[in-house]
């Protein structure tokens, strides 16, 4: 198993060597996660793509982390020679939302950037043009938060049509199929 | 005259209702006689919330919605999302599953690139060839109809395998579809890749240099067309894929029609990858199922998971806190960077007529931009 | 009494026309667009029906909402819907157009298409496939030949009921109102 994780071990020690900060995982061959805790993800970011070859941004997901009152960006990056790929994690504080763009050293994280500021609510310092990008004259909390209820949102906006089915007989197939009671599909459970 | 035309920018908007622009999006255009200075793109006329939905639905309630993010290619969207459920659960899936996964995704390649043949031709004025390759699509649509019961949707790749197995007799019928699209490939060639205007007009046209692709993480055949051969089913090959014989296909010059070019290759080469997973099928069960879909909790875990689809790197990035719903289920489409911000830049500088025909070339799919 | 006639004779002719020239405005505004191509060519062959597409509203007779809509397309289509000359016809395509269908809860589209335009006919289905389109598009002939495709009278008798509607969901209203 040593011999096939080679090249992750590799870069793991040369991220290790030039950042502290950064607590690096291995999760399986060609997948390596790193959290990031310091605050010059810029700094980082060139160093993964200009000493380590890290060079094409595959994109940039936000998860939201109520409970530790965090969000998360997860910045994707994949590198040819090596055939890796990289989660640099960023956790922010939920309340002030803030981090450096990446723009400078990848052009197209404008979009993926104006995207994580509209649907989490995150600034971007430096980013040349946050205008709005999927949603229009949206005055409402940012959807992809945990606490924006969707559901709560179309009862207030939108009409229903009566009648709709409530699947029923999709819901008794699945209990004769698998022997238990009927059950029901708006399971709250966690 | 003329010098008074040049100098006035006037602005255009092309779309969202436009018969030339692809989906359902908008482009805003500062031009100054026929030639485009400026191009801003408006996005977002179909999001529909899907990572907001996931969160709302059990795992096996995702399947429904992740196939409709990209509509002419569902495929793989339900394999990226099953293989991630797989990496984060563990699970096995047979091996003749796999080799069904390769055949659904291949022929829905095909059937997307005779989509965009009539696109791309269209777009350029020719309108016998949406005639004919429209058409040839739906002997595949029927293909995949007979299998999974939908048309467009299938459905059909989910965690452990596959839903179903092949009927009786659908590898002969698969093989005469291979055979008659085969030998259209010659029609196709004669009216539209060697048509003298085709020619004149994509070469040297949306050129898209070499540099700035790898720069701009441009993916697919927009990158093997600046004769860069990678592809995510060699760098990092998934199902079956290094078990077959294929290479990359690249094209140099960089412009639409090298671009048309790796697409018509890529069409030729999947019906050899069909071939030969047809040949080397092997039997067994095609479903390692799991638990009960209503109380079936995914562990706790991270995976990112990637395709070639037809038009470059398909990602998912699925988040499990261990419950039944999925925590964040994050989707990079091939289209995000091509349509947005590197179409806004290759706009600069060409001719209002061209518009639609780089957008074209480049596979932009709205919905897969805005979800 | 031969004026009547006339005229009775005249509507007769008109519908005929009407029925037979469906011109179809080419706005893919969701999913549903992907039906449209097969239908259009050579398999499904829509045009045998005189149906046929049309790039600008002001020539298209049929609006054909092909599937959900979102908020932002919801205001670009009822600008569109109001640029075309009467009559002019709107069929809501997919489940999604007369419930919400699978997008029952989602916060950026709407549920029910006719709070909003006046619907003529509705296919339904996820997505409907090319036979179905063509089964609505030849039922929208019968209820144009026997007048009761009226959709477009319906909107201009009652468009403050419409506006309202749209307003609620539209949040920064800057189009021009047109009046007929």
């Amino acid at each position: 198993m040593s011999d096939t994780l080679q090249k992750e071990e590799q870069i793991k020690a040369s991220i290790n060597a030039a950042f502290r900060s950064a607590k690096v995982s291995i999760q399986r061959k060609g997948r390596i996660i790193v959290e990031f805790r310091g605050g010059i993800l810029p700094a980082f970011a060139s160093y993964l793509k200009e000493y380590l070859n890290f060079k094409h941004l595959s994109m940039i997901s936000g998860v939201d982390w109520p409970e530790d009152n965090q969000f998360e960006l997860v910045y994707h990056l994949w590198s040819y020679e090596q055939s890796i790929h990289v989660m640099v994690k960023v956790r922010l504080d939920r309340e002030a939302a803030k981090t450096k763009t990446l723009t400078p050293l990848w052009e197209h994280a404008e979009t993926y950037e104006r995207e994580i500021h509209e649907m989490l609510g995150v600034e971007f310092e430096g980013h040349p043009n946050m205008r709005d990008f999927i949603l229009e004259d949206w005055d409402d909390l940012p959807p992809m938060r945990r606490d924006f209820m969707t559901r709560e949102y179309v009862d207030e906006v939108y009409e229903w049509r009566k009648g709709r089915e409530d699947a029923q007989d999709v819901r008794q197939t699945i209990a004769e199929q698998y022997n238990t009671e009927v059950p029901n599909f708006n399971n709250e459970d966690k | 005259m003329s010098a008074i035309l040049q100098e006035k920018e006037t602005t255009l908007y092309l779309g969202p209702q436009h018969p030339g622009i692809t989906g359902n999006m908008m482009i805003e255009l500062k031009v100054t006689g026929d030639t485009i200075r400026k191009a801003t793109t408006h996005v977002g006329y179909l999001h529909r919330g899907f990572e907001k939905l996931m969160e709302e639905r059990l795992w096996m309630q995702c399947f429904p919605i992740v196939c409709r993010i990209c509509v002419p290619e569902p495929d793989p969207n339900e394999e990226n999302l099953a293989r991630a459920i797989e990496e984060l659960e563990g699970r096995e899936v047979p091996e003749r599953a796999k080799y069904i996964r390769v055949m659904m995704l291949e022929l829905s390649r095909m059937a997307t690139y005779l989509l965009w043949m009539g696109g791309q031709s269209g777009s350029a004025g020719l309108y016998t060839m949406p005639q004919w390759t429209v058409g040839d699509r739906d002997y595949i649509i029927d293909l995949f109809e007979e299998l999974t019961g939908g048309r467009v949707y299938h459905m059909y790749i989910w965690p452990g395998g596959v839903r179903r197995d092949l009927p009786e007799g659908f590898e002969g019928r698969v093989r005469k579809v291979l055979d008659y699209l085969e030998q259209r490939l010659t029609d196709y060639d004669r009216l539209l890749f060697e048509n003298a205007i085709f020619l004149r007009r994509a070469q040297g046209v949306g050129i898209l240099d070499k540099d700035m692709a790898m720069e701009w993480g441009v993916v697919g055949p927009p990158l093997r067309g600046c004769g860069i051969a990678h592809d995510v089913r060699k760098d990092e090959p998934y199902e079956v894929y290094d078990q077959l014989d294929w290479e990359v296909i690249t094209h140099e010059g960089s412009d639409v029609y090298s671009r048309a070019m790796v697409r018509r290759k890529e069409f030729e080469q999947s019906i050899s990858i069909v071939r030969q997973v047809l040949d080397k099928m092997p039997s067994g069960p095609v479903h390692n199922p799991g638990p009960n879909p209503l109380k079936w909790r995914v562990p706790a875990g991270e995976a990112y998971v990637k395709t070639e689809s037809a038009r470059g790197e398909f990602g998912y990035y699925v988040v499990s806190d261990g419950s039944l719903k999925p925590r964040r289920v994050h989707v990079r489409g091939p289209a995000y960077v091509h349509g947005v911000s590197l179409l806004e830049r290759m706009l600069v500088g060409a001719n209002i007529a061209d518009t639609s025909f780089i957008m074209n070339s480049l596979g932009t799919c709205p919905p897969e931009i805005e979800r | 009494m031969k004026e009547d006639w006339g005229k009775e004779a005249g509507n007769i002719i008109a519908r005929w026309a009407r029925k037979h020239s469906l011109w179809v405005l080419a706005y893919g505004t969701g999913c549903g667009a992907i039906e449209i191509p097969p239908t259009m060519t050579s398999r499904y062959d829509a045009e045998r029906f005189g149906i046929t597409g049309m790039a600008t509203p002001r020539q298209a007779d049929v609006l054909l909402i092909t599937g959900y809509l979102a908020v932002k397309t919801l205001k670009r289509v009822i600008r569109t819907y109001e640029q075309m000359q009467s009559p002019k016809y709107v069929m809501g395509f997919g489940s999604c157009t007369i419930n919400g269908g699978m997008y029952w809860d989602s916060y950026n589209t709407i549920k029910r298409l006719d709070d909003y335009l006046p619907v003529d006919i509705f296919i339904n289905g996820c997505m409907p496939r090319p036979e179905g389109v063509i089964d609505g598009f030849i039922e929208l002939q019968k209820l144009i030949d026997s007048g009761q495709a009226n959709g477009w009278k319906k909107y201009q008798d009652n468009l403050e009921w419409y506006r309202t509607n749209q307003k609620k969901v539209i949040k920064n209203w800057k189009m021009p109102d047109y009046n007929w």
